[in-house]
């Protein structure tokens, strides 16, 4: 069994406590979306999960490894790939090398020195990015440079960097920021369907109300860098302390 | 499902190579100053092997190198003394050398884990300091300041002994060059080395090992800066710490820029472009640029690769390379959308 389970994950910077005692689990192949105001540190339990921070205190459990003692490099191999807020894509690169990129702990050096060798093998390592495009539906975007690509484009190459290293969980912040309604609605799909059709575990940050209740299975709602509630969408919903926090900052502001 | 990513129409490259082995009968036609052309090309030759490693390293990667003068120097006189005074073939040098230098590579290497930008390149420029110091240190072995003689390449019994005969083994070399670090840079670890200049953090994601991924390319880096120095010093028969200064470093990430980094066709043309300026163009134009600029003597060269190296950042940072690319879309969509920009 492939679950995250995060216990009592205490990650500070200085003085700011970005995390206090978080607790959570994600169980395998399940949507699970993690909510909260801006600062309330979404990104930096993502940033804990894959190793670019250490969080003084807790554990990060992944099956049966521990990711704490991972390095970031290393956190891929574990099957858990991400994608990042602002994305971060490599521009002059093609989007198909962009995707590749993904792939890299799937080459291994031998079918490198093949490649160079032969056409042949240059083309199966195409066709592990080309299938993602596929999947995404965008196709002939491949030989495109990155740089200058719409900002849909750009956010669809990021996920299809995550999905081609085959991973078990993958970790999404903000997919559909910054997006228009038809493209939310799009990667409101995307997300179901990297779990119903490749069987991927997904845990997502977004700030789309519609788009998290609609797809998740399990909703987390953080609060400056506590666990304020957590359940079923409709659960979270209705809960006291997620209308105080939410609905009632909104009618003030 | 089948690899859609078309390559390019690659018959132009066995024509290229087929030119480039003509091109000494063509000149020995043309001119009889033949042997002086073949000579600067010896040298944008030697270079462009260099160059390609340096793009790997400096435009791939995003790790500045001011010290590759150093390298070159390394790969020169470790060739010199092995061939001379202790006595390996040259054909072994050939492999032996380049390791040695992408070992020094290697070492170099460390710093560039903690350090970068600026500081790296500064890094880099002091340990070229450091080699020039070492070289004229080792005087028993390396004569000091004062230079060391280099015997001829040979290989299989063949002795290279002019500028023609050193045009076809550098030009087999550069090719070589040409068409390994082009495979590097396709690869994954191409991919790796630019997701490193780019995004730390998409590369990490990706699982590329950062400290792995750096040290390769100063090891991958030093290998080619360590053949080209093995061609120059054999090529060229004598070597002093003169032919290995600062000035040089600086030159060869000038021929990278001007190039367009990250693009080793960038590299070569970036080569070429500067050594024929150097070797052709600035000692024919001398006189005309001083009775211009009204000035006595001064360093003609400095001045314009300076003013080639400011030009080019500022309207056209991705090179020639991107200006020939932008060209040809130019010329395949002419005369429809010809405002149609590259990136
Ligand atoms: N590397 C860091 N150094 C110092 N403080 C940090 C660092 N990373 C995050 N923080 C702080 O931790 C808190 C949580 O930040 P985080 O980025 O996790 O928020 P978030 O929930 O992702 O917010 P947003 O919705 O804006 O993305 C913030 O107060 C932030 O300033
Ligand atoms: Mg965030």
């Amino acid at each position: 069994m492939a679950d995250l389970c995060i216990n009592n994950i205490r990650m500070q910077f200085s003085g700011v406590v970005a995390l206090d005692d978080v607790s959570l689990s994600v169980k395998e192949s399940e949507i699970f979306s993690l909510i909260g105001s801006n600062g309330s540190g979404k990104s930096t339990l993502f940033n804990c999960i894959n190793g670019f921070n250490r969080p003084q205190k807790g554990s990060i459990l992944f099956g049966n490894d521990d990711l704490l003692k991972k390095k970031p490099h290393e956190i891929i191999r574990c099957g858990i790939s991400r994608t990042f807020q602002n994305v971060q894509n490599i521009p002059f690169m093609t989007v198909l090398d962009n995707i590749l990129l993904g792939a890299h702990h799937r080459i291994d050096p031998e079918s490198t020195v093949k490649r160079w060798l032969s056409q042949k093998q240059r083309a199966a390592e195409e066709v592990m990015g080309l299938e993602i495009l596929d999947f995404l539906g965008i196709v002939n975007y491949e030989q495109k440079y990155m740089a200058g690509q719409p900002y849909g484009i750009q956010k669809l190459t990021e996920i299809a960097r995550a999905l081609v290293g085959k991973p078990k969980l993958i970790l999404m912040d903000e997919p559909a920021a910054g997006m228009n309604d038809q493209e939310t609605y799009e990667i409101a799909k995307i997300i179901s369907e990297i779990r119903d059709e490749l069987g991927i575990t997904v845990l997502v940050v977004e700030h789309d109300m519609s788009l998290v209740m609609s797809i998740s299975d399990r909703v987390c709602v953080l609060d400056s860098g506590e666990v304020l509630a957590l359940g079923k969408p409709e659960q979270v919903k209705t809960h006291p302390d997620v209308i105080r926090a939410f609905l009632g900052d909104s009618a003030d502001a | 499902m089948k690899g859609r990513y078309e390559d390019e129409n690659l018959t132009w490259i066995p024509i290229l190579i087929v030119g480039i082995f003509l091109l000494p009968f063509v000149l020995k036609g043309l001119t009889y100053s033949y042997k002086y052309y073949l000579f600067v090309l010896n040298m944008a030759g030697i270079y462009i092997i260099l160059t390609v490693g340096l793009d790997l390293l400096s435009g791939y990667t995003g790790l500045i190198s001011l010290g590759h003068a150093a390298f070159l120097a390394i790969g020169s006189y470790t060739s010199a003394i092995l061939v001379d005074q202790v006595g390996i073939p040259f054909v072994f040098s050939l492999f032996i050398s380049p390791l040695i230098v992408g070992l020094f590579g290697f070492i170099i290497g460390f710093p560039a884990l903690r350090i970068t930008g600026m500081y790296l390149g500064l890094t880099t420029m002091g340990f070229g300091f450091i080699v020039k110091r070492l070289i004229i240190a080792f005087r028993e072995w390396t004569q000091g300041a004062g230079g060391l003689e280099v015997s001829f390449p040979i290989i299989f019994g063949y002795t290279f002994k002019s500028d023609w005969d050193n045009y076809f083994l550098i030009s087999a070399f550069a090719i070589l060059a040409v068409v390994v670090s082009r495979r590097i840079g396709k690869s994954k670890i191409g991919r790796a080395f630019m997701a490193i200049r780019d995004s730390e953090q998409a590369a990490e994601a990706s699982g590329v090992n950062l400290a792995k991924y750096k040290m390769l390319a100063f090891f991958i880096s030093g290998i080619f800066a360590g053949l080209a120095g093995v061609l120059f010093a054999h090529t060229s028969h004598f070597i002093s710490t003169d032919h290995f200064d600062i000035l040089l470093s600086i030159y060869f990430i000038i021929m990278v820029l001007v190039g367009g980094a990250s693009s080793i066709y960038g590299a070569v043309l970036g080569t070429l472009f500067i050594v024929l300026l150097d070797y052709l163009f600035v000692p024919e134009m001398k006189g005309w640029i001083q009775e211009f600029l009204n000035i006595e003597g001064g360093d003609i060269q400095s001045l314009l690769f300076g003013l080639i190296m400011f030009l080019f950042i500022i309207f056209q940072p991705t090179g020639l390379y991107g200006m020939w690319l932008k060209m040809r879309i130019y010329w395949k969509l002419f005369p429809f959308n010809p405002k149609k920009k590259f990136i």
